[in-house]
């Protein structure tokens, strides 16, 4: 294991923080929707990539936390970032009895049902006319300066990068991916599922819900289109999947990849958009159904983050008097 | 009435998801968007050519049958056997391609096969004309699917496979080509739904989303492998929205399927694919 990666990922982190300083407008918004999509992208990675349960509606609490960002704003007068913060409370609220239903769901269902759910809440953004406007859209005041909204997404980021860490460091962490590798096991062993399951999505809700209220306060407009957009959902999931779900590098790696590749290539050739994420998602999946970061890990060519099971791993080995070899510094994913 | 004969191209609908399903235990994302694709290809042959949808079935079936093989072979054998999340994405990225493909080449503007217009007078009732065509081609093909199924020899190699892949590979089954037929059948289902459903409502490269939905409401309604089920499965799922569509508002109608499947999804605590086959 050498520091370089290390050091690399620094630079890209540290670079992103100082962008607002430094960059052009241009730059500053390329910036901020690589921000976005990368926070997105581990957001989902909470719940999907560690309880393994994919959601394929998480779109569904950026919209809630959008809209709920909007109406304070211009119902209410809040300044924005208070609006965004209440926008992501409000989206965990929603979060408690949508988990508690959706979860019961399991494989498929549970994709299927969290589809549906963003859905309908778009149907009802759309249809409840009085509230949201329905498809004509809320009109927040423009804003002129994007430092604010890009160092509140950055903030955001890190907060999810940090606390990815700390997941993978974690018997909470530990017992999500028991979860995901055999729910009934876990049962078995005495874990209490549910409880961690939906604590697992109400702490993904949360900052996807503040994501979506600096996103339509970034925008100046919000519609029911756009509040549940499919690409925001298809970039954080395709970023996390292709980095490696339920890693702490896969998003970063994805989350940066998908959304400067999007980038690039939405603007040269936005027919096809849609369809290379398909594309991208299926040879990931054929090629490499752990993850870009995760074939880095076992190359060695990103440093390993799950300290806590290794150092359980080495202690095991060592009560049973097993050689410490290369398979006990080995990543474990 | 309508309710009733919605039901039988939602049967259709749903007997080719079942069927992978049943076969190698993938959900199938891409169902609806392939449904979706038989209804463009038809819709283009009647504007283009004026081609009655009940001729271009002829082409449109078989293209469509190959067209599931080579899917199949490419991109569904691989995730046979895997974690259900790789195969979960692995067809919503095929969903997102077609989508994409159908936008590309139809646009995103809606399609529609205005022919058998106009309805015959039962009584009081209304019954359209293209709805009972549409059923009874349905039901026609459901029951051949279902006697493929029970009588020929690769009837049989299909449910074999779909009971213990791995005795049927003892007792000489190609399971591999088993699990190409079963995806190519399916497909082929789905672009006969597809053809038909085109003939009654307008269709659009994105409502393939919608159309899993139903044809998933249908399978969990019916539980799966059960013919009989099913057929139930689609009269209530129907009946429910033309009801919701007359009564409440047509928006909501859409919303139907969502809600049915979600409710009923909740009220039954076991695993509705854990039981039975194709």
């Amino acid at each position: 294991m050498s520091v370089a990666p290390l050091l690399a990922a620094l630079v890209v982190v540290g670079g992103l923080g100082v962008l607002p300083l430094v960059g052009s407008a241009y730059a500053l918004s390329l910036g901020y929707s690589v921000v976005t999509f990368t926070a997105l992208a581990y957001s989902w990675n909470l719940v999907s990539g560690y309880t393994g349960y994919v959601s394929l509606g998480h779109v569904a609490f950026f919209g809630v936390g959008g809209y709920t960002t909007a109406l304070l704003v211009t119902k209410a007068q809040w300044h924005w970032l208070l609006a965004a913060v209440a926008g992501g409370l409000v989206a965990a609220l929603v979060a408690v009895p949508a988990g508690a239903a959706m979860l019961r769901l399991r494989g498929p269902y549970f994709a299927i049902g969290m589809l549906g759910l963003a859905r309908v809440l778009e149907r009802l953004a759309l249809g409840w006319d009085s509230l949201t406007h329905g498809g004509r859209g809320l009109y927040l005041p423009p804003i002129i300066d994007t430092r604010g909204v890009y160092l509140a997404a950055f903030a955001v980021l890190l907060l999810l990068i940090a606390g990815t860490f700390w997941l993978e460091n974690s018997s909470f962490g530990l017992r999500l991916l028991a979860i995901r590798e055999d729910e009934t096991g876990a049962e078995s062993l005495g874990i209490p599922t549910a409880r961690l399951k939906l604590m697992a999505f109400v702490f993904s809700a949360l900052p996807t819900g503040i994501l979506g209220g600096i996103w339509a306060w970034h925008l100046s407009y919000l519609d029911p289109g756009t509040a549940f957009g499919i690409n925001i959902e298809l970039t954080a999931i395709v970023g996390a999947i292709l980095g490696g779900a339920g890693t702490v590098w896969g998003p970063l790696v994805g989350g940066l990849g998908i959304s400067l590749v999007g980038e690039a290539l939405w603007a040269r050739f936005p027919r096809v958009h849609l369809g290379l994420f398909g594309v991208i998602l299926v040879v990931t999946m054929l090629g490499l159904p752990r993850g870009l970061a995760t074939a880095l890990m076992r190359l060695r060519a990103l440093p390993p983050t799950r300290f806590l099971i290794r150092r359980a791993v080495r202690q095991e080995w060592r009560a049973q008097g097993l050689p410490l070899g290369r398979a006990a510094t080995a990543p474990i994913d | 009435m309508n309710g009733v004969l919605l039901a039988g191209l939602y049967v259709l609908m749903a007997v080719g998801l079942n069927l992978v399903f049943g076969v190698m235990r993938v959900i199938n994302f891409a169902h609806g968007e392939l449904i979706v694709l038989a209804s463009l290809m038809t819709a283009s042959a009647f504007t283009a050519y004026g081609t009655s949808p009940l001729l271009s079935l002829l082409v449109v079936v078989p293209v469509m049958f190959l067209l599931g093989y080579g899917i199949e072979r490419l991109v569904i054998e691989p995730v046979v056997d895997t974690p259900q999340m790789v195969s979960l994405l692995t067809t919503f990225g095929l969903s997102l391609v077609l989508i994409n493909g159908g936008l590309l080449l139809w646009g995103a503007e809606e399609r529609a096969v205005p022919v058998l217009t106009g309805a015959f007078r039962i009584g009081t009732l209304a019954v359209p004309r293209v709805r009972v065509l549409t059923f009874g081609i349905a039901a026609a093909a459901t029951l051949a699917l279902y006697a493929f199924l029970r009588l020929s020899d690769w009837g049989r190699a299909v449910r074999a496979t779909a009971q213990a892949p791995t005795m049927a590979q003892t007792c000489g089954i190609d399971v591999r080509r088993v699990r190409g037929l079963a995806f190519a059948l399916a497909t082929a289902l789905a672009a006969l739904a597809g053809s038909l459903l085109v003939i009654m409502i307008p269709v659009d490269p994105q409502v393939g989303g919608l159309l899993i939905l139903k044809a998933f409401a249908v399978v969990v309604l019916g539980g799966l492998g059960n013919l009989l089920g099913a057929l139930l499965g689609a009269l209530v799922l129907a009946n429910a929205e033309v009801f919701a569509a007359y009564y409440v508002s047509p928006v909501l109608s859409e919303a139907v399927a969502f809600l049915v499947l979600l409710g009923l999804l909740l009220l039954r605590r076991h695993d509705p694919l854990a039981v039975g086959t194709a």
